[in-house]
């Protein structure tokens, strides 16, 4: 065995195939022992948990399957609340091909997800409990009967990738539509596509990560979103669900509103006329012994942040004010010239 | 085993002994080995990459609607100058911010752009030093190898990466490596990297099309193509950038013989006067052999040697002159001065074997140097025209002002003559000879005739074509587009109007409706194009008098049409629309000629809007006709109507 080497330049100065010999050894010794399996048999690990689900649909482009998968020995099944559950005659197919009739036992609209039960016992199931976390970078396995190619015992598609990012879709308010506002894994997989919703993302040992969300569409870039919700974020609901406990409906953003929240009159901010849709957030005057002058804003300062949100326009601004109990603090990044300065507006009791 | 495989298992192996020697459990496939490998080479790179914010500016630009969520830049000095994508600046935003290494928000401006490469450079604000990342150099870079793109966009603290490999190294005219990893706005202005934590480039939407827009080749986001700029090839040019200089693609100022970029070879058709080429002592009938070392052998080998070069690089040319090699230096220019078509004053005859003149204009440098109608011109200065369309090529050469020598045969004598070459005519004249020599034969082949619809499988536009009954496949037709204006539309009676047109002057009129008759797209350019190609494909055109008329919204779409497809078309009639502002305008070409005839209603709402973008055309030297009609539909009276038709006839004049 050749010396341990500290750095890249070292291995590399070593001769080639003295190297390549080397390697190959060290390898060889080190992935023995491993009981990690290889690609292909993970997938035959994970496909018999697989489930096709089909329901109402088929009309003006709304196609009538999607995906879901097993998290119980009794047939408990995951998967996305849609129009296609609509209907009291939901039919699912495993992965043998075998036909079931379903029944929902209940559904999370805020989470977007639903649990069906067929009656059938001792098939293979995800544990929700052995769930893993990802991060941004992990390598992801994706199944689901994308565009329903599957049928009947076809397997289900498997889509490979990595968690481009994990993050909220909440951080940027209005972005997206969707009641979810949690965590979600971001993936490099298309998995935005008819029939993915409801199908399962693991790591690559074919571990249960994530459900792959419905379809969305991120509304400010206009482009489509790849994404799958951590099982972290559901297994509470899903606990309550298979319990018969009821799920709050959904919350309504408006009711985090404040009844009084601040405006711009009340803390003597003038805005420069709103001549576009994005006008920038200028201040054109400020009102004479105000909030906003004993503070220390100017006329000309530029807006940019409320508190950690960037603000593009006046709109923003105002709606973004919107959502601040008067009696709170409003702490603001602007630009003035080439300087950001930072002002807070105290609240007003 | 290749090279770049045995560098790859080495780093695993490096990584899997550090890792063993660190008391971790060596459990790990090769799956999760290089996990880790993009994970280190990611975290190494990643505080290179830089969260840009914008404020205000445009929402939409043309149809699409702009992101204001966050962008990315790649940091490529320590004083705070970050590369990005010029997509993620389109809107022109009031104001800038990126994130500094320390998380702080830092105002930046825009110092300069690459508008050959689509970048943009910036400068932070901020006395922090920002951490730059080590470059791969281009020609280490293999098909097949990973790439890792990141963005700074989902997330605040971490960036966002897709993986994928490297899918060519030479796209866009050598300008961009190619990539499957995902590509969209989420990473646009981010940089692609090795698995060794070394920047490919940086991320840009392209499209080998859309040179100069912001956001072609966007609609292709995640699609498995995306683009990166190697920044090994920008980084010469920081100090320019840094300067406050922008960058632009070179130009070397030559037109090509033939038209098939992929088979014909080099040969200069033309020189365009005082361009680089011209200074360089190129002359028409040269082949070009080399550039910068570069072998080439045809057209499209010469466009991938000059697609990454930029206005003011100097070049090395090896060209070949009767069977001689020059070698000759050229400094590229980012513009050519405009075009203007030199004038001669004949209209040569059409069908003819030789350039023999039909027509030859009063007080022109043709009249004054005693050219007559029936001459032919066998020599332009040493050079034998074989056809009208060579003579073009040949007279292209020469500026307005310059005397030529002709050579030409007049009852079988040869005579020599000198003209000096003038400015297109305004006038128009009021008759004209007849243009062709007519096939006398029974035409053996003859397509059908009368009123013919045009069918496109998959697309929804009727399209209707009317071919005059004396048609001949002998005699070349000049064509007619009429593009009508949004609302009721009768094609039975646009042909009507055309027939008797059409039969005396040879024109074949093609007569699409829009998709949605109230209202045309300007994606229906390319349905367009398919349909003219349709009835070039059956029927014999003179592709001189390739004509697009149209009326309100019809003349918008046909301005789009002639200016994205001038290779096809020569004339240009749009009545009572101003030319769009998305319009991709070039300077006018010496080769691929493009007149425009401009029909305004006397009480036009859009008049002041209309002459204000003909008088940028014609700062471009467009040659260019106004004309001011009494009717507010915009229908044309008999002598209106003859002139236009006068002007279609002379579309071909030399």
């Amino acid at each position: 065995m050749p010396t341990r080497c500290q750095t890249i330049g070292q291995l590399f100065s070593l001769s080639r195939s003295l190297l390549v010999a080397g390697c190959l050894v060290i390898l060889g010794s080190l992935v023995q022992p491993v009981q990690a399996q290889k690609l292909s048999q993970v997938v035959l690990g994970v496909q018999p948990k697989m489930v096709k689900v089909y329901g109402a649909g088929g009309l003006q482009g709304l196609e009538s399957y999607q995906s879901g998968f097993l998290v119980s020995a009794e047939g408990h099944v995951l998967t996305v609340w849609s129009y296609v559950l609509d209907t009291d005659l939901v039919t699912t197919v495993l992965d043998d091909g075998r036909r079931f009739q379903a029944t929902l036992v209940g559904a999370d609209p805020r989470l977007e997800i639903a649990v069906l039960k067929i009656d059938t016992e001792g098939l293979a199931f995800f544990d929700r409990e052995a769930a893993v976390e990802l991060r941004s970078g992990s390598r992801v396995l994706a199944f689901s009967n994308l565009y329903g190619i599957a049928s009947g015992d076809e397997p289900a598609s498997l889509l490979h990738g990595v968690v481009a990012a994990r993050t909220t879709l909440a951080a940027r308010r209005g972005a997206f539509q969707t009641p979810y506002k949690g965590p979600v894994y971001i993936l490099d997989a298309i998995t935005n596509n008819p029939g993915a919703p409801g199908g399962v993302l693991t790591n690559q040992q074919g571990q249960l990560a994530g459900l792959l969300g419905k379809e969305l569409r991120d509304s400010r870039t206009n482009t489509w979103l790849n994404f799958a919700i951590p099982m972290s974020e559901l297994n509470s609901s899903i606990d309550d669900i298979i319990a018969g406990k009821t799920r709050p409906r959904s919350e309504d953003p408006d009711a985090q509103r404040p009844d009084q929240p601040h405006s711009l009159a009340r803390l003597g901010l003038v805005m420069v006329p709103e001549l576009l849709s994005k006008t920038p957030p200028f201040v054109d005057a400020i009102r004479r012994g105000s909030v906003a002058e004993k503070a220390g804003l100017r006329a000309d300062d530029l807006v940019l942040f409320v508190a950690d949100r960037l603000i593009p326009s006046c709109q923003a601004l105002r709606q973004e004010l919107g959502f601040i109990d008067r009696i709170d603090e409003v702490r603001l990044v602007v630009q003035r010239g080439e300087d950001l300065l930072e002002i807070v507006l105290p609240g007003q009791p | 085993m290749t090279h770049l495989k045995r560098l790859t298992l080495a780093f695993l192996c490096l990584l899997l002994w550090t890792r063993s020697g660190m008391g971790q459990p060596a459990e790990a496939t090769l799956e999760q080995l290089e996990e880790q490998v993009i994970r280190q080479a990611t975290d190494s790179v990643a505080p290179s990459v830089i969260r840009i914010e914008t404020i205000g500016g445009l929402e939409k630009v043309g149809e699409v609607l702009l992101s204001d969520g966050p962008t990315t830049g790649l940091a490529v000095s320590e004083d705070g100058y970050i590369l990005s994508s010029a997509f993620n600046f389109v809107g022109q935003p009031t104001s800038i911010l990126v994130t500094t290494p320390s998380g702080k928000r830092a105002a930046a401006q825009i110092v300069a752009r690459d508008r050959s490469r689509m970048l943009v450079l910036l400068k932070a604000n901020s006395d922090e030093t920002f951490p730059v990342a080590p470059l791969v150099p281009r020609d280490q870079l293999q098909v097949g190898q990973w790439s890792i793109a990141l963005g700074r966009t989902l997330a605040r603290d971490s960036v966002n990466v897709s993986v994928g490999i490297v899918s060519a190294t030479n796209r866009i005219w050598g300008k961009a490596i190619q990539t499957d990893s995902k590509i969209s706005p989420a990473n646009y202005g981010g940089p692609l990297i090795d698995i060794q934590g070394r920047v490919i480039g940086i991320l840009v939407p392209l499209s080998p099309q859309g040179q100069g827009n912001e956001l072609a080749g966007a609609d292709w986001y995640d699609s498995g193509i995306g683009f990166a700029i190697p920044l090994v090839e920008i980084l010469p040019y920081l100090d320019q950038l840094k300067a406050g200089q922008d960058l632009h693609a070179g130009i070397l100022g030559v037109t090509l013989k033939g038209k098939d970029i992929y088979a014909d070879p080099p040969v200069v058709a033309a020189v365009q006067p005082k361009s680089p080429a011209a200074e360089a002592g190129i002359k028409p009938a040269d082949k070009i052999i080399q550039i910068n070392g570069h072998a080439i052998s045809r057209h499209a080998q010469l466009k991938h040697a000059l697609g990454p070069l930029y206005a003011g690089d100097e070049i090395q040319l090896v060209i070949m002159r009767e069977g001689t090699q020059i070698e000759t230096t050229a400094t590229l220019t980012d513009k050519l001065t405009a075009f203007e078509q030199p004038f001669l004053g004949i209209l040569p005859l059409r069908g003819a074997d030789a350039v023999t003149v039909r027509h030859v204009y009063a007080d022109s440098p043709a009249a004054a140097a005693g050219l007559q109608a029936g001459d032919r011109i066998t020599a332009v200065g040493d050079q034998q025209p074989g056809s009208a369309d060579e003579l073009r090529i040949q007279l292209a050469n020469y500026e307005i002002g310059d005397e030529v020598s002709l050579t030409i045969s007049r009852q079988g004598a040869e005579q020599q003559l000198k003209a000096t070459l003038g400015q297109l005519p305004v006038e128009i004249p009021d008759s004209l000879p007849a243009a062709s020599v007519a096939g006398a034969e029974e035409d053996p082949q003859k397509p059908a005739t009368g009123k013919v619809e045009i069918k496109l499988p998959e697309e929804q536009n009727e399209c209707t074509a009317y071919v005059p009954d004396s048609y001949h496949s002998d005699v070349a037709h000049g064509l007619v587009v009429w593009l009508h204006a949004p609302g009721a539309y009768n094609v039975d009676q646009q042909i009507m109007a055309w027939k008797s047109a059409c039969e005396s002057q040879q024109l074949i009129l093609l007569a699409p409706s829009a998709a949605d008759p109230d209202r045309w797209d300007p994606s229906e350019v390319d349905v367009l194009r398919t349909m003219i190609e349709e009835v070039l494909a059956s029927y014999n055109i003179d592709r001189s008098r390739v004509v697009v008329m149209g009326h309100q919204a019809g003349a918008s779409i046909a301005y789009l049409l002639a200016f994205a497809h001038r290779d096809l078309v020569r004339g240009l009639v749009p009545t009572d629309a101003a030319m769009p502002r998305v319009t991709a305008v070039k300077p006018n070409d010496p080769v691929e000629r493009l007149s425009i005839y401009s029909i305004t209603p006397r009480d036009s709402r859009l008049k002041t809007a209309i002459e204000a973008r003909l008088k940028q055309l014609e700062q471009m030297k467009y040659p260019l006709q106004r004309v001011e009609i009494a009717s507010p539909q915009g229908r044309l009276n008999a002598d209106e109507r003859g002139r236009l038709l006068r002007w279609i006839d002379s579309l071909d004049m030399l």
